[in-house]
């Protein structure tokens, strides 16, 4: 099994059974770990958590959807997050392509990953913060992240204030987080996902390191 | 029987709507709200006021206007912060109204219109849709507009697990903080719990879904054959009326707009 | 009557796995009979199991060697589906068994039925009748979260029942349960054997075992070491070495006898307990 067969992607195996069950699972992370970081007062939002990690298990398009179908639950509650679907649809494709490409394999691939997940966010963002928002800019930061905040747009605040480190920030925690969880998933189920066997290796280097 | 109790019987008309009727209403509402909003009297989209009022009383006709306003609140909020920041903050040159140190520019009075009025008759409209349709009701409605079962289970399934893993979370949290995990304190201690809450949770879904696939396979979910649903939409009788109400509205505003452009 | 279910010289191992998980095992299982699978952890028992049920290498992937036949045809060569409405599979796990799109029992059960396309009022019979065998009519309209342990493991097993499958796997369905749960599921699986199911029952608790299975299958380190009536597996002690519990009143038996009291054969169930010792206690020959 150790010898490397030449993985061919095709969009509809992404979409296995156990992908399928991820994306639900994907969501409510999203979720609750937006929850959980507002309920302990931490600085950043982590509601990008469940994407990050799909789409490095499952690949970029379920990663992507699993980013959207955030956006739309969202929306059932407050239809302004329909507007931001394209975010977190960006989110997961990039993170799944630069999963697929092997950006996370060391240090200053990583960086370079985390700049480019951020970046892709806040050049996604722009666009409709001016299209649907009028393209408040810089003025009135307070009433705006106000705005922003009540609309559950947080990429949009970040990218308001002029704060692309944040930005950074927060999907370095997420990313963080979710290699944290595909650490501690056991290999036998690691195996089952489309990328699952990126890390597998990792893994055991690391046991035996 | 047990399919009787399955049904959702609701005694509001407008609330019974079939959910493909309430999105048609839906999406010619705002196509109509963007066409009166490309009519500027003086630059301003005044149209678009008036407009918004049907959102209400379509909400109150369907008998759900405190549920409404409920859940409108931070639409509203966001509405009327886009409409203070445009009017206050955008300068132009022509000052449509001044009072002390406080001045409104045409410009951003006219954009600030604009832009807050469209976010509220669009959000508005969906709030109505989503208010008066169970989650239930839109996941069948979109099976049988023809999306394939499995993307209609992932939806269900997603709305289930928020709520699922919220309580989890909870519970966790709680074990957590009985188990002396400090919650409060600087921003590292509270960091500091954030892990150790999330992982489990993440990680024991995970393995889960691995069962649960078997489940389902058991269960028959990837066969691909004709489904039977226990749970069957019922059109209320009056989608037809409530179609042609909205086909003729939208066609009077397309004409007026026309108009006005020949005019 | 042939075998339902047919292993030859199968040998699988899991993606990853340096070891076999199940080495060279031939089983021939007979329609209508009620088999206990029992090891010690790790002993191959849920393989054996997903073999039978064709998850491996479906799902596992992994590598096979050997055949396993159900109803004479291989399990690979089953079509999706095909194979659920053979064999019913019930899981450790309650609360991973939920579907996750339903808000009651009652649609929770039919859900099976629905992705076979079974017509509405058939379904709805077939699924009272399954709530009823499973004793959880009561909970039909209760949301699935709601339920305990026990009564969503009913759930499970009454949504599988309702396939109307003639095999049941049932994988140590009582592992996360009280003793209360324990037993009302086991009420549930006497009813399938009563109506002439071919059961394959993993089970840590060996009373249960001794109490409803035919025969017993032993699995240690993948390979099938014991496989035959329970009276004499269960009551063989050699078989703690391979770390299998046996049911208490066997090893009191074995015990009686070392130290003399001549019982007729050793007991394996309470009942028979009571009957072989009662008896060796009223001749009394062996006092003195």
């Amino acid at each position: 099994m150790g010898g490397k067969t030449e993985k061919s992607h095709s969009i509809k195996s992404d979409f296995s059974m156990l992908a399928i069950l991820i994306i639900p699972i994907a969501v409510a992370v999203n979720f609750v770990g937006g929850q959980l970081a507002s309920l302990l007062k931490l600085p950043m939002y982590l509601d990008c958590i469940g994407t990050i990690f799909t789409a490095m298990l499952c690949g970029p398009w379920v990663g992507a959807l699993a980013g959207g179908l955030t956006n739309v639950v969202t929306g059932i509650a407050n239809p302004i997050s329909f507007a931001f679907i394209p975010v977190n649809i960006a989110t997961g494709l990039v993170a799944g392509f630069l999963a697929r490409a092997n950006m996370f394999s060391n240090w200053w691939k990583w960086l370079v990953s985390m700049v480019i997940l951020a970046a892709s966010s806040i050049i996604v963002t722009a666009p409709i913060v001016i299209l649907v928002f009028g393209g408040i800019t810089g003025s009135g930061p307070s009433m705006v992240v106000a705005g922003a905040l009540a609309a559950g747009a947080n990429i949009m605040t970040a990218f308001l204030s002029g704060d692309g480190i944040f930005t950074v920030i927060d999907r370095t925690v997420s990313y963080l987080l979710g290699y944290l969880v595909i650490g501690v998933i056991p290999s036998k189920t690691l195996i089952k996902f489309g990328c699952g066997e990126n890390y597998i290796k990792k893994a055991s280097v690391k046991k035996s390191a | 029987m047990w399919r009787e109790k399955l049904r959702i019987r609701k005694s509001n008309q407008i609330q019974a709507l079939h959910p493909s009727t309430k999105f048609l209403i839906v999406c010619l509402f705002s196509a109509c709200s963007l066409i009166l909003g490309s009519i500027k009297m003086n630059g301003y989209a005044l149209l678009i006021i008036p407009w918004f009022l049907i959102v209400p009383l379509l909400c109150a006709a369907s008998g759900i206007f405190m549920k409404f306003c409920k859940a409108f609140a931070k639409v509203l909020l966001v509405a009327t912060m886009i409409f203070l920041t445009q009017s206050f903050l955008v300068r132009s040159d022509v000052v449509a109204w001044s009072g002390g140190v406080l001045k409104i520019y045409e410009k951003g009075l006219q954009t600030g219109i604009f832009i807050s009025f469209t976010i509220l008759n669009i959000a508005g409209i969906f709030t109505w849709m989503f208010q008066t349709t169970r989650n239930k009701e839109i996941s069948r409605a979109l099976e049988d507009s023809g999306m394939h079962h499995k993307a209609a289970y992932v939806f269900m399934s997603t709305l289930q697990m928020i709520q699922v893993m919220g309580q989890n979370s909870k519970t966790i949290m709680n074990a957590q903080r009985a188990r002396g995990v400090e919650t409060e304190g600087g921003i590292f201690v509270r960091a500091k719990a954030f892990f150790p809450s999330l992982v489990p949770l993440i990680l024991g879904s995970i393995i889960g879904a691995e069962e649960r696939a078997l489940t389902l396979e058991s269960k028959g979910f990837d066969v691909n054959g004709k489904k039977t649903h226990m749970f069957e939409l019922e059109p209320s009788g009056y989608e037809k009326l409530a179609a042609s109400i909205a086909v003729a509205a939208t066609a009077a505003v397309l004409i007026g707009r026309i108009l006005v452009w020949v005019l | 009557m042939g075998a339902i279910i047919e292993l030859n010289n199968v040998t699988y191992s899991y993606p990853l796995a340096n070891e076999c998980a199940i080495k060279n095992v031939s089983l021939k299982l007979e329609e209508g009979r009620f088999y206990g699978v029992i090891g010690q952890n790790g002993s191959g028992k849920t393989t054996l199991c997903s073999l039978i049920r064709g998850f491996a290498p479906s799902f596992f992937r992994g590598s096979l060697t050997g055949e396993v036949l159900v109803c004479g045809k291989p399990t690979l060569d089953y079509k999706p589906g095909e194979l659920s409405l053979k064999i019913g599979y019930v899981f450790q796990n309650p609360f991973s068994q939920i579907s996750g799109v339903k808000d009651t029992v009652f649609e929770e059960v039919a859900f099976g039925l629905e992705n076979f396309g079974v017509p509405v009022d058939e379904i709805e019979e077939r699924v009272i009748r399954a709530v009823e065998l499973t004793g959880i009519s009561a909970l039909a309209e209760k949301n699935p979260y709601e339920l305990s342990g026990g009564q969503q493991q009913r759930m499970a097993l009454a949504s599988i029942i309702v396939l109307e499958p003639d095999i049941m796997v049932i994988d140590e369905p009582t592992s996360q349960l009280d003793p209360e749960g324990t037993e009302s599921v086991f009420e549930i699986i006497k009813g399938m054997k009563d109506r002439k199911k071919t059961i394959i029952l993993v089970e840590h608790k060996v009373d249960l075992i001794a109490e409803h299975a035919d025969e017993v299958i032993v699995l240690d380190k993948g390979e099938v070491i014991r496989f035959g009536s329970k009276d004499a597996i269960l009551s063989d002690e050699t078989l703690l070495e391979c770390g299998v519990q046996l049911p208490n009143i066997a090893l009191l038996g074995n015990k009686l006898t070392r130290s003399g009291v001549p019982l007729e054969r050793i007991p394996i169930t309470e009942q028979q307990g009571v009957e072989i010792i009662g008896k060796a206690l009223r001749t009394r020959s062996w006092c003195k």
